[in-house]
């Protein structure tokens, strides 16, 4: 909007809108409409720029004066519902007004909404709106640099009303805005609240004893009182406050739990709580007023204790998790204990049974325990997050708690929270919790997604183990019997859909997505280290999940056309968990080729379909981060071919070789202990002759998997002699005769390498055709027992070959390698390299044949192969 | 690009020296540290740390000295109850790790200096340590050739559960001599370790099975490892004053003259290489010699960029780290550090000697989260307006008692001023009463005067 037609809209709002002295106030809303066009405009900001003329910013000015003054005269109206209306209309001027209007009158303002706090006769949508008013006027001046002095003095003037009016206040009324008055107090000029420190304690927790305030106002009551240390900054008064609220708690805890626990354990808390030999502090709010308080709580109801007690838990979390000007000390045993002793009561009586305790009372607290062991649950989480690897001391003791409380825990509701510690414990404390975590989570996880198991056969997808293997390869043996179907695992998922019934209720499938959300942790944090025993497992559990949830879900979203307000949401979370988990399980390190990749995959291109979605971006993703596994790489961060160093003589001749490599993923994604072919692979590569020449390209192609071959595979190291000896005795040499071979090695670089070097890409000219391969391996044999392992590599490199070229060097090396077994090595090189080039050229013009003769050959001499035992 | 700082320290007490990286400028000079090798710790860019060389006849208890960043002397010393040598604190700084000569691991918590555990690791004397890259599990490395794989919630008293077993989750015996470096890569639980030994070796082990991946044998002893970032390669600095570059991922070759998977070197020590860093992006390799001299290479041309001239005698120990953010020569250096002193970054106590009972062990000294600035933003504290939406709603709400409190509110108001107004009236009204009985009295008078 043009900045000329500011000051007229202005003045037309104040003209339609605002109440005055003389009319009577028609129309609340109307003020709503002039609060968004201010906002919107900034009509209040007088701010032009520069080059404006100088009528322009007049007229803008006397409007806004006029605003003010008419803001002013209502506001000090003795009609109430004028009243109120100028005062928040007052608190708005002060949010949006220019800087040198608020600082010129600020402090009229904020004398006239003190008066109006103080009268007491005044309604309550004065007063609600004079606090927060004033708030908004601290807030505002707390902003500017050289108001802190002022700010004090004045908020100084305004803890006692306050107070009194918290005080008065019996129900919620503006309690509300009086409180965030006090938050702002506290959090804006924290030195104005040194003196009243103890009132202030004492008011709040009257509040919250009260049992007469709304779960909002109790959260308000809460933060008020985590403040409370903030404003002296000190470690003490930090320390003390939480001594005090725990203890505070603990108290409580007695009274609620007196017969449904052991003693024993109760003053086990409180040892932790308060060791021997240490004071007491001062109860929590003062001392005769915990004396009045907890007279009153023998009178109420038992729903009043556990109100109190969430409350006392929420300021316990609040003030772990927020920041804090200085180091402090955290009672972690006191808090854990406390949490123990919440977690571990079920609600039976324990064998010495007070007289005193009623059936009644029993039931009552019963049926609140379960919000009070939510509200212990997110104490343990607080700590957690707040203390970080700070915490490590006391892992150990939380994580028993937990598993012992997941053994009994029934309720989705706080099945979901632990869930949630699980999670955060393991991604906060990384491998070595996870490895000691895994059994617990995937126990619980599997009971919890049992339902999206193999349910048809009644067979459950068993905790321990094999189970599900078992099960898995049960239906297949009889399925194939039947011989009715396709045995591939794909038509068993589907069909599994068809029968699973899904569980509709969002409870359940909360605590499903939460135990998902576990077991994704655990496979990114510690997917490969000791997890033998349950990855295979939770691979399949994690597949099928995903299916099911995928199939289902879809169907639904088409009929959500017409019925819009299904729940939705909650199932699309569901779907997004289980295919988040899957992700997690397809890309976490394991010692196989993840066995569901093709499912994975599949399940993600049809999600991705589903555009505009938060699943199809999420697919999109998981595409993105599954694309290394079909494609292994490791790229290189130097760029070798412009090294200048003499050993990258060979490849500058072959630069395809940097440029893009598929080769070694060094992380092992599939690979396989017993697989000695791989293992050797990583171990000597370079006994493997792995050059390959262009015209090789189109060779076999299906042999293993490639980036099995090229991946750092296990190795046993007194394995790795005894296969060394017999295959090549380059490598064992250089275990045992060190130096001798270092002489080798130095003379093949010099003198043979360079030869190859020469004669490789020469070959790539030729274009004979004809049956290279087995030309190759023939040769080969005559040459030399060792070179038999030249006919392997086609084998291997084809597949890689044929989106690249593998270094020309490798074979280089390799052929150095083995020609320090005899001496006669150059002589040996001379023969391969002229065999090769013979070869090359044949098989230069013909690569659809070679097919054929290279899969023929390669088995006989894989056979012969010294290295496959 | 943040700046980083590279650190030096010497057997010989030749203080710990700091460098800006990419300046080249100087900083303080910390004064009175002979540092054994390993023996040099940042504790989460907070300060420094280096436990001390001692004269084994003068104490049988070794020394750990503490720096704060701007004071060149040494603030806190502690004394151990053995010479430490290996030093080493965890990201967050929330622990520290000394290898005692004895093989004993002790492990403090910073912020107390609680001595949380002791444990005997190693048979013989704890040479290097390192933890993992989410820091729950310590590499230690040890004078007889061991490796040992920990994991701290084990050591935290987590091995009840499984009393069978080992403390440790790996023991790697391979090493036939003194390993004298250990680094771990990336990956989490599929990382890969790799330990560099007296025997002339340096072996690549798997974390996640506990195997040996490969066995790299050098023409000379390898007293220091780095790791490229992308662990395409590894750089071992000999005692022959080479840096050999070994492969990892790299395409691996033999055709260099030095053995199977070593692809080069960087050369230009006269003297033994004792330790390496590298920069955050892996661009710049720093290495330390006997000489005294700390060398910068470049890694992808391979040449010498910059050199550092630490002391006359051997450097053990060099780091890279980032500049702390009140170590800034630019600013007023003073100020900044006094403010930093208020908002809760002590000088921590002195490490105790021995572990306390478990009790005292219940208060765990932490940071909550040390506020950095007011990042609230002030706009979402408003409330006015939205009281005023409340209120409004409120009233909109026939028949809510607060609605009708200010209608009856609002009428008192009008009827007072109606009654105001009525009295008013009257007053008007028997003012002219008033006037009009007088008027005709006096007329009455007047007349009855002329007649």
């Amino acid at each position: 909007m043009d900045d000329i037609l500011k000051p007229k809209l202005l003045r037309l709002l104040l003209r339609e809108y605002v109440p005055d002295e003389r009319h009577p106030f028609r129309n609340s809303l109307e003020l709503l409409f002039v609060v968004s066009s201010i906002k919107t405009h900034k009509l209040l900001s007088e701010w032009a720029p520069k080059s404006t003329n100088k009528n322009l910013i007049d007229e803008w000015k006397s409007a806004v004066d006029s605003w003010v003054n008419r803001v002013f005269t209502i506001a000090s109206s003795n009609m109430p519902d004028k009243c109120w209306a100028g005062i928040c209309l007052l608190g708005l001027t002060c949010q949006e007004c220019s800087p040198e209007r608020f600082l010129a009158s600020y402090s009229d303002w904020f004398s006239k909404l003190l008066s109006l706090i103080q009268t007491p006769a005044d309604s309550h949508f004065v007063k609600a709106a004079s606090c927060a008013s004033i708030s908004d006027l601290l807030i505002r001046l707390s902003g500017f640099p050289n108001t802190k002095k002022d700010g004090t003095s004045q908020a100084t003037k305004l803890i006692q009303p306050v107070l009194k009016l918290l005080d008065e206040d019996s129900s919620d009324g503006f309690s509300q805005e009086a409180l965030c008055l006090l938050c702002t107090i506290m959090n804006c000029f924290p030195h104005s609240v040194h003196r009243n420190h103890g009132n202030i304690e004492a008011a709040i927790l009257l509040k919250i004893m009260s049992g007469k305030c709304s779960a909002s106002i109790l959260k308000k009551l809460g933060n008020a009182l985590c403040l409370l240390p903030k404003s002296k900054g000190d470690e003490d008064s930090w320390s003390l406050l939480m001594q005090k609220i725990l203890l505070s708690i603990n108290n409580q805890l007695n009274d609620a739990f007196q017969g449904l626990e052991e003693e024993a354990r109760s003053n086990e808390t409180m040892r932790i709580l308060l060791p021997p030999g240490k004071e007491a502090p001062q109860p929590l709010g003062g001392q005769e007023r915990s004396q009045e308080t907890s007279d009153f709580a023998m009178r109420r109801a038992e729903q009043l204790l556990v109100s109190r007690i969430s409350t006392l838990m929420y300021c316990c979390c609040t003030m772990l998790t927020d920041s804090y000007p200085v180091q402090v000390t955290v009672p972690v045993r006191a808090v854990v204990s406390l949490v123990g002793r919440v977690l571990m009561v079920d609600g039976s009586l324990s064998q010495a049974s007070y007289p005193s305790m009623t059936a009644m009372k029993q039931e009552l607290i019963c049926s609140e325990l379960p919000i009070l062991q939510l509200h212990s649950l997110e104490m343990l989480s607080a700590i957690i997050k707040g203390l970080r690897s700070q915490l490590s001391p006391h892992v150990a003791e939380i994580i028993q708690l937990l598993a012992k409380y997941f053994g009994r825990c029934r309720l989705p509701m706080l099945r979901e929270k632990a869930y949630a510690i699980l999670k955060v414990l393991l991604s906060s404390m990384g491998v070595g919790v996870a490895i000691h975590l895994s059994q617990d989570v995937v126990t619980n996880a599997f009971i919890d997604l049992e339902s999206f198991g193999d349910e048809r056969k009644g067979t459950s997808f068993g905790v321990h183990a094999n189970a599900s293997r078992e099960t898995l390869t049960h239906s297949r043996r009889r399925k194939r019997k039947q011989a009715s179907m396709t045995e591939s695992l794909q038509d068993q998922l589907d069909r599994d859909n068809l029968e699973v019934a899904i569980p509709q209720n969002p409870a359940e499938l909360s605590v499903k997505v939460a135990a998902l959300e576990a077991l994704e942790a655990l496979l990114t944090v510690g997917g490969s280290l000791r997890s033998e025993s349950w990855r295979a497992n939770v691979d399949h559990l994690l597949i099928t999940v995903a299916t099911n949830a995928c199939k289902g879900g879809w169907a639904k979203e088409e009929r959500s056309i017409f019925l819009c307000d299904e729940p939705i949401p909650i199932w699309a979370d569901f779907q997004l968990a289980s295919l988040r988990a899957l992700l997690a399980s397809l890309l976490s390190p394991g010692r196989v080729r993840p066995p569901y990749l093709s499912l994975g995959l599949e399940l993600f291109r049809r999600g991705m379909q589903e555009t505009g979605s938060r699943l199809s971006e999420y697919c999109r993703h998981a595409l993105l981060a599954l694309e290394v596994l079909i494609h292994p790489r490791a790229l290189s961060l130097v760029d070798f071919s412009t090294a200048n160093d003499n050993y990258e003589d060979l490849s500058r001749k072959v630069p395809e070789n940097v440029t893009f490599q598929i080769r070694t993923l060094g992380k092992g994604i599939v690979e396989h202990e017993s697989d000695d072919e791989l293992y050797k692979n990583w171990l000597g590569s370079d006994d493997e002759m792995e050059e390959v020449p262009d015209t090789e390209r189109n060779t076999n192609y299906t042999a293993e998997p490639s980036a099995a071959a090229r991946s750092l595979s296990p190795v046993n190291l007194p394995n790795k002699s005894e296969l060394r000896v017999s295959s090549s005795g380059a490598n064992e040499k250089i275990a045992v005769d060190r130096d001798d071979v270092m002489v080798e090695l130095q003379e093949t670089n010099s003198t043979g390498g360079d030869k190859l070097g020469e004669h490789v890409p020469n070959t790539a000219a030729g274009d004979y055709p004809g049956g290279h391969t087995s030309r190759v391996v023939s040769n080969s044999d005559a040459l030399d027992p060792m070179d038999t392992k030249m006919a392997p590599v086609p084998n291997d490199t084809a597949m890689i070959s044929d989106a690249v070229i593998t270094a020309g060097r490798d074979e280089n090396a390799k052929k150095n390698v083995s020609g320090t077994k005899d001496g006669g090595f150059n002589t040996i090189i001379e023969k391969i390299s002229a065999t090769l080039v013979s070869n090359f050229k044949k098989s230069e013009g013909l690569t659809g044949e070679s097919d054929n003769e290279s899969l023929d050959s390669i088995p006989d001499i894989i056979e012969g192969d010294p290295d496959s035992d | 690009m943040e700046t980083e700082l590279v650190i030096a320290s010497s057997p010989s007490d030749a203080g710990i020296s700091c460098w800006n990286l990419h300046t080249g400028s100087e900083h303080l000079r910390y004064k009175m540290c002979s540092s054994p090798a390993h023996g040099l710790a940042s504790v989460a860019g907070r300060f420094l740390a280096s436990s001390q060389i001692r004269d084994p006849k003068s104490s049988s208890s070794g020394s750990i000295l503490y720096w704060s960043w701007n004071k060149p002397q040494v603030e806190v010393k502690s004394f151990p109850a053995e010479p430490v040598k290996p030093l080493l604190s965890n990201s967050e700084g929330t622990y520290i790790v000394g290898g005692g000569i004895s093989g004993d691991i002790y492990l403090w918590e910073v912020a107390t200096g609680n001595l949380l555990k002791k444990w005997h690791a190693h048979y013989r004397g704890v040479t290097c340590m390192v933890f993992n890259d989410d820091q729950s599990l310590l590499i230690s490395g040890s004078e007889d050739g061991c490796v040992r794989v920990w994991s701290l919630f084990m050591i935290f008293g987590g091995a009840n559960r499984e009393k069978a077993k080992n403390p440790y989750e790996y023991s790697f015996h391979e090493h036939t001599l003194k390993v004298t470096d250990i680094k771990i890569g990336y990956g989490g639980c599929n990382a890969i370790i790799v330990s560099a030994s007296e025997d002339r070796t340096c072996k690549v082990w798997s974390l996640s099975t506990g195997k040996l991946l490969r066995n790299i044998v050098f023409p000379s002893i390898i007293d220091a490892i780095a790791l490229d970032p992308g662990e395409h390669v590894f750089y071992a600095g000999g005692r022959d004053g080479k840096i050999y570059i070994a492969a990892l991922n790299a395409p691996g070759t033999s055709n260099s003259s030095y053995g199977l998977h070593i692809i080069g070197s960087l050369s230009e020590h006269s003297k033994a290489i004792t330790c390496l860093a590298s920069s955050a992006d892996g661009s710049l390799l720093v290495s330390g010699s006997e000489d005294g001299m700390i060398r910068v290479w470049d890694t992808k041309r391979r040449n010498i960029t910059r050199v550092f001239r630490h002391a006359k005698g051997p450097v053990n120990n060099v780091l890279v780290v980032r500049q702390p953010q009140h170590l800034n020569p630019g600013t007023s250096p003073n100020t900044q550090a006094s403010s930093l002193r208020g908002h809760g970054w002590p000088m921590p106590p002195p490490l105790q000697k021995y572990a306390n009972s478990s009790d005292e062990n219940a208060y765990t000294k932490a940071f909550i989260s040390p506020q950095t600035a007011s990042n609230k933003l002030l706009d979402d504290s408003y409330i006015s307006v939205q009281t005023m939406e409340n209120l409004i709603k409120e009233l909109q709400k026939q028949g809510s008692a607060a609605a009708a409190e200010l209608d009856v509110e609002r009428l008192k108001v009008e009827q007072q001023r109606s009654v105001q107004t009525i009295q008013q009236w009257k007053t008007i009204y028997e003012n002219l009463h008033q006037f009009c009985v007088s008027e005709l009295l006096d007329g009455n008078h007047v007349e009855s005067n002329n007649g």
